[in-house]
């Protein structure tokens, strides 16, 4: 039976590879007549399977048990093996995510994105995508071009400096700032605060430092920067928000607040953007940011 | 985020015993200190438990009412607490004692009374769920993953709850308990029969009235069908002729196999493998049935697992299970805390799907339910929300309601809105930007409500962060 199995799965291996080549072939002839006629012979989207439901399990002795331990978790649980391996399914799958992870890393934020909303184009002292990961030094930092360039498109001492960069997932900014960016403004009203997204900077090829420089060019009292963060398996789409009250370039990490896991399987960014809101009005209030900030708090409790 | 305590209070009035427990809810910020807090109830302590007294009565229908405060202020000054620092709680008044003619009149003075706090006069569905979880049955059905029912037997009924996990998933309720016949202790006579009993000693023609001298044998065949119709409602054998009269609201709607069970309620002590002695030792029937319980079908067919209190497990529930916080990012405005006793007006999923004027008409539809004879009372607008709303979304939303909430709105009531999703914040604050200035609202998110459902809002804890919250389930399946 395994080995009927066995010479099914080659078998079926080895007609998807064919059919993709004489797709791709034919494909290059006549683009037109192949979607059409092919169209229901497209793999399924692998990446569309909800991890948290997908259990490959063959005779579990308690299916609901662990449908309902894996609802708790991203985690790939229950995705049985073949030998001594996993599935094929289950390698596919990690490769695809993992390649996901890595093209939010390798891509570009679509320079569309923060041109439409009216946000100033910078860039950091990198001039590639490489030259980004393997100097994080030069992520924090800008050419004094580029400083002249913030100073005079950004209003001079502002209460509040936006900072958006692509950090290491350009896709968490393209999913979440279109959203978060009216959800701080909306909430920023709640305490009679506000900015312009005119006054937003946009930072390519940027490190969460890059907002201490900002800090000290436009001379802001806070300085929210919004960045993608470092994708992993689960999501490619995670943006944090590093917020700092009056940061200076080569200060201590301690003096920068958080939220981070803002993503549609995490915080939602709207939800997100409505708590930064209240967290701008604190350190505005409290002047301070970071590990300051919860020390005034656990104090006035 | 330093820890917090809710101090709540539990009072129950039952068909047979009056209680009452104070418990200290602990609540903590599970998230790590530089994450948005996630906060939630930690522990759960019965800090103190009253003595237990027979419910007094001044006759067969009516409480009395100031025997049961006297007994409340007592138990306050032993457990050396101040009525003032009672957060939330529940007074419930449960089985029989729910019907007398005075039982409204007695909860609601015991409200004000016992505490500035939130009061549940509960329906059979919401004592069920409450005695579930004091026994612990929730805890077992998790901990085991499978069904678990709660048989919560005290004086006048037995409430079922069926739980899947942490999850309720069925209640039933019927006339069947300990002290439908009671006995004088000194001559062994009947001197109390319950109306369904009548009914039952008619129809099977036995000769049993007051003043009769009661024996096991002869209360044998009441006792059978009690039992028997205990058995039927965990699906257990055939259907009694009797299952039907002695339903109180209704038996459980589902019928899945059950394999767990726990006892609670006063006969839940009563469950001796062998006669005692003294078989009328407490007045009544409890250690009759309890003992044809403990032999009956129920222990041969289905798991019987401990339960964490028995005659007590109403009462801690009311203490200790009914409270519950609200999502960790929502918004309010101050002063119009706490709220109590709101009707649940819930969104249909499709409702909710429409555009603004849409999702207005609907909410401006259904809050004229709550019309009665042109007096509009506040009412809660609950929504399913969405799990990763866009910003337009959360505008729709606002837009929606307060356009269709205007009735309300011109009435100056408070606009207090509950979604199910994590998204209360940003609609808030999108709230707080088209509502009339200073305009007061409360928008917390992560309780689920269903309409039907009464809630009560306490004032906030944890810094500001959390509302607590108790829902009041009245309505179920």
């Amino acid at each position: 039976m395994d080995e009927q199995e066995l010479k099914n799965m080659v078998k079926n291996i080895l007609t998807e590879m064919t059919n993709q080549e004489k797709n791709t072939e034919s494909q290059s002839k006549d683009s037109e007549s192949i979607t059409n006629e092919d169209s229901d012979q497209v793999l399924d989207d692998i990446t569309k399977i909800d991890l948290r439901k997908q259990f490959l399990v063959p005779h579990p002795h308690d299916r609901e048990g662990y449908l309902k331990m894996k609802s708790f978790t991203p985690a790939r649980l229950g995705m049985w093996r073949s030998g001594t391996r996993y599935k094929t399914a289950s390698v596919l799958r990690f490769r695809a995510d993992h390649a996901a992870a890595q093209d939010a890393v390798f891509s570009d934020v679509d320079p569309k994105l923060p041109k439409s909303m009216g946000f100033i184009m910078t860039q950091t002292t990198c001039q590639t995508k490489d030259e980004y990961i393997t100097r994080p030094d030069r992520g924090r930092k800008f050419t004094d071009e580029m400083v002249s360039k913030i100073r005079s498109h950004t209003q001079k001492h502002p209460k509040i400096q936006m900072i958006v960069g692509d950090g290491l997932s350009s896709a968490a900014i393209e999913a979440n700032v279109r959203e978060i960016i009216p959800a701080i403004k909306q909430g920023l009203k709640v305490y009679g605060l506000d900015f312009d997204e005119s006054n937003v900077i946009f930072v390519k090829y940027c490190r969460v430092g890059a907002e201490d420089h900002i800090g000290e060019i436009t001379d802001a009292d806070v300085v929210c920067l919004l960045v993608g963060e470092r994708p992993g398996l689960v999501t490619a789409k995670s943006m944090s928000a590093y917020i700092a009250y009056r940061p200076t370039r080569g200060m201590p990490e301690a003096r920068r607040t958080v939220v981070s896991n803002i993503h549609d399987g995490g915080l939602p960014a709207v939800e997100a953007g409505a708590y930064i809101a209240e967290l701008l009005d604190k350190m505005l209030r409290l002047k301070k940011s970071g590990i300051d900030l919860k020390t005034v708090d656990n104090e006035t409790k | 985020m330093e820890n917090n305590t809710i101090l709540s209070v539990g009072i129950d009035l039952g068909t047979s015993t009056t209680q009452l427990v104070l418990s200290r809810l602990t609540i903590k910020n599970f998230a790590s200190a530089f994450s948005v807090p996630r906060i939630n109830i930690s522990k759960k302590e019965v800090i103190y438990k009253s003595d237990i007294i027979f419910t007094p009565l001044l006759n067969q229908q009516t409480i009395d009412a100031a025997v049961i405060k006297k007994f409340v202020t007592q138990q306050y000054e032993k457990a050396g607490i101040n009525k003032t620092a009672i957060q939330m709680g529940a007074v419930i008044i449960t089985g029989e004692t729910a019907r007398k003619d005075n039982a409204n009149a007695v909860t609601e003075a015991l409200s004000g009374y016992a505490g500035d706090f939130v009061v549940a006069t509960a329906g059979p569905d919401l004592e069920s769920i409450i005695a579930g979880k004091g026994a612990g049955t929730n805890i077992t059905s998790k901990d085991k993953h499978q069904l678990a029912v709660n048989l919560d037997i005290g004086g006048g009924t037995s409430n079922l709850v069926v739980f899947d996990g942490l999850d309720v998933i069925d209640t039933a309720c019927f006339d069947i308990g300990g002290r439908l016949i009671k006995v004088e202790k000194k001559t062994g006579k009947i001197n109390y029969i319950a109306p369904k009993i009548e009914k039952l000693i008619t129809e099977l023609k036995l000769d049993i009235s007051y003043g009769t001298t009661a024996s096991p044998q002869l209360l044998a065949p009441i006792i059978q069908i009690l039992v028997q119709v205990l058995e039927n409602s965990v699906g257990i054998g055939t259907k009694s002729p009797y299952y039907d009269m002695l339903v109180a609201n209704h038996g459980l709607h589902l019928n899945p196999n059950i394999p767990l069970v726990t006892f609670s309620g006063g006969v839940a002590d009563c469950l001796n493998e062998n006669l005692p002695t003294d078989i009328f030792k407490y007045g009544d029937i409890g250690l009759l049935l309890g003992y044809a319980l403990r032999n009956s079908q129920i222990y041969r067919d289905k798991q019987v697992a401990t339960s964490l209190e028995t005659i007590r497990a109403t009462v801690v529930g009311a203490g200790s299970h009914t409270t519950d916080v609200s999502g960790s990012t929502i918004s309010f405005t101050q002063g119009i805390l706490p709220l109590r006793n709101l009707p649940i007006l819930k969104m249909a999923r499709q409702d909710e799907q429409g555009d603004t004027a849409e999702l207005a008409e609907q909410i401006t539809k259904k809050i004229k339910w709550y019309q009665v004879e042109n007096e509009l009372h506040n009412v809660v607008l609950a929504f399913n929300g969405l799990k990763n709303p866009k910003f337009s979304d959360i505008q729709r939303y606002a837009e929606g309601i307060t356009i269709g909430a205007k009735t309300l709105i011109e009435k100056q009531e408070p606009l207090i809105i509950i979604v199910h999703e994590d998204m209360a914040k940003a609609l808030g604050h999108s709230l707080y930007a088209q509502l009339p200035p200073k305009y007061p609202f409360v928008c917390i998110d992560s309780v689920k409500v269903e309409n039907g459902d009464y809630i009560d809002l306490g004032e906030p804890v944890a810094d500001n962060s959390v509302l607590p919250v108790i829902v009041k389930t009245l309505i179920f399946g």
